[in-house]
């Protein structure tokens, strides 16, 4: 499996080139508002380990009022790659996701944002998207430093 | 004479019909859901599921043969190329599938998604 993904791999560097591939992905414009930045903070109350996307359950109280933002992230291999998995995120932990509020940011029916990079309780910041995608070139991403 | 928008759409229904819930019944066939009240895996239940993901592998696989007809790839070599890739992922989907092996349709599921992602770089608009 890792060999033919291998081939696969090289097979889109020599059809669309390093840069290219790494440039833009529509999905991200289409989903989410790149002046719309936003930190979350709360307690992680679900994750889903689904591709393409997984996603990260905030339970986050304000004034009150519970508010569960849905966040997305990167593929479940890109996550686990960075670090993020099945130990090192689980219900429960208090997190800070930085990222981008979807277009409609009314949170009907549901509060939905990308999300960019999760610092844990320990201090530790860890990029959670995926390269190329489209996202704002924050600096939250490894990739784009090279 | 195929004009360019309705090439475009032709293009839009091949994606949204056809591409689009086959890989679905790959990507929702693989992974698992944590809560405070425990891990659930999106494993097939039955025979039916399974037969979903089947279908969905072989769509796949076949949608290559339609995105290479020289009408729709205008002959392009990368389109062409990236066609292909769909037949390779899809046949893989299909032989994990027909094995029942959830954590090689994970593990492919992020590779369709690769592929998608390839070819919607270069081609899509939104």
């Amino acid at each position: 499996m890792k060999k033919i993904f291998k081939i696969i791999a090289v097979s889109f560097t020599l059809l669309f080139g390093t840069s290219s591939y790494l440039s833009s992905h529509h999905a991200f414009t289409a989903e989410f508002d790149p002046n719309a930045p936003i930190n979350i903070t709360g307690k992680v109350v679900k994750v889903e380990w689904i591709n393409p996307h997984a996603w990260v359950h905030v339970e986050v109280k304000d004034a009150g009022k519970t508010t569960v933002w849905m966040v997305e992230g990167g593929t479940p291999n890109t996550l686990i790659r960075n670090g993020i998995n099945k130990k090192t995120i689980t219900p429960g932990i208090v997190i800070v996701v930085r990222g981008y509020q979807s277009k409609g940011k009314l949170c009907l029916p549901r509060c939905i944002a990308n999300g960019r990079d999760i610092t844990f309780p320990d201090g530790r910041k860890v990029f959670m998207g995926s390269s190329g995608t489209g996202a704002p070139r924050d600096g939250s991403d490894p990739r784009e430093r090279r | 004479m195929i004009s360019e928008e309705d090439d475009h759409s032709q293009i839009h229904d091949l994606m949204a019909h056809l591409l689009d819930p086959a890989a679905e019944a790959i990507w929702d066939s693989a992974g698992f859901v944590i809560t405070e009240d425990g891990e659930s895996s999106l494993e097939p239940k039955n025979q039916e599921e399974w037969d979903r993901v089947l279908y969905g592998a072989k769509v796949i696989s076949e949608s290559a043969f339609l995105l290479s007809r020289p009408e729709v790839s205008k002959n392009r070599e990368d389109w062409i190329a990236v066609s292909g890739l769909l037949k390779v992922v899809g046949d893989q989907a299909f032989e994990a599938a027909e094995r029942q092996d959830v954590e090689a349709l994970f593990e492919i599921g992020a590779d369709l998604y690769q592929v998608c992602v390839a070819c919607h770089q270069t081609y899509m608009k939104d």
